[in-house]
């Protein structure tokens, strides 16, 4: 398989930010919930694989509309991890827009390889995530934006 | 030889709703799954050598530069050695994935196919709310 592997100190550490083991996440009765939207497919499976490596369940829309469409169900989501460039009626930052709309405590980070911190900041993202990243990097980015206080 | 065990599914279908109940069912199985929201990105994948993939379960409905069929005749063509299960509904492709599971790599445990569909039908019905 292609997927980049975190080194076990790594792997550990993150493991306790969230607070829950593979082992253990199974069982969780609640587990966090992520929806990824990315359209580029492999990159949205080894982000998911890899959150789904260290407990979370997640949830993986090639788009923006697909994301709008599984929040729209009523879903519990925990936390939004969204490209800005992607096809289909609305971009990353038209995601944010609908989600400080609809759901204006969802956490929302925004991955871009173009875009500036600042500006997605600025749009009211939670964090954020140059391109190209690390895997580790997403992982730590997750885990601060599920402590974070939601405003 | 014995025959090495079915363990990652290509999931094909355009309803990430459907897409997503189907594919925690099948990693809840002991699957290793990639989602393909359409046949363009189920040839991204399959053109990614490192990527290993055993069976394409395909819905037929879903969208792409090229149909459900044509994407398992390329299969055929090219990559003979995969397994390509077309789902013409949400039913069959329950179905196909509860079958999966029934002869997968956690062959023990048990399913119940319909609590599947249940799953996926409560999942529509809260969308359409």
């Amino acid at each position: 398989m292609m997927r980049p592997r975190l080194a076990d100190e790594g792997r550990q550490r993150i493991m306790e930010a969230v607070s829950v083991t593979p082992a253990e996440a199974p069982h969780a009765s609640r587990r966090y919930r992520i929806l990824i939207v990315e359209d580029e497919v492999l990159i949205r499976m080894m982000i998911g694989e890899e959150l789904r490596d260290v407990g979370y369940e997640v949830l993986e829309a090639c788009n923006a509309d697909e994301a709008a469409a599984i929040l729209d169900t009523g879903l519990r989501c925990d936390l939004i991890i969204s490209d800005v460039r992607m096809p289909g009626s609305m971009d990353g930052l038209g995601l944010l827009a609908y989600v400080r709309a609809c759901h204006p405590t969802l956490p929302v980070i925004i991955a871009s390889g173009h875009l500036p911190r600042i500006k997605a900041e600025a749009c009211g993202a939670t964090g954020f995530l140059a391109k190209p990243f690390a895997i580790d990097i997403v992982l730590v980015a997750v885990a601060q934006a599920l402590e974070r206080p939601h405003e | 030889m014995s025959k090495v065990p079915v363990s990652s599914v290509l999931l094909v279908d355009g309803d990430i709703i459907s897409r997503h109940a189907l594919a925690d069912y099948l990693r809840h199985c002991g699957y290793a799954v990639v989602e393909a929201a359409n046949t363009d990105e189920a040839f991204v994948a399959l053109s990614e050598e490192s990527l290993s993939i055993d069976v394409i379960l395909c819905e037929v409905t879903e969208v792409g530069s090229s149909s459900c069929f044509e994407l398992a005749k390329w299969v055929r063509a090219n990559r003979p050695e995969l397994e390509v299960k077309l789902a013409g509904g949400l039913q069959m492709a329950a179905d196909t994935a509860a079958e999966l599971c029934e002869t997968g790599p956690l062959a023990k445990r048990s399913y119940d196919p319909s609590a599947v569909v249940e799953y996926i039908k409560r999942l529509r019905a809260g969308r359409q709310l």
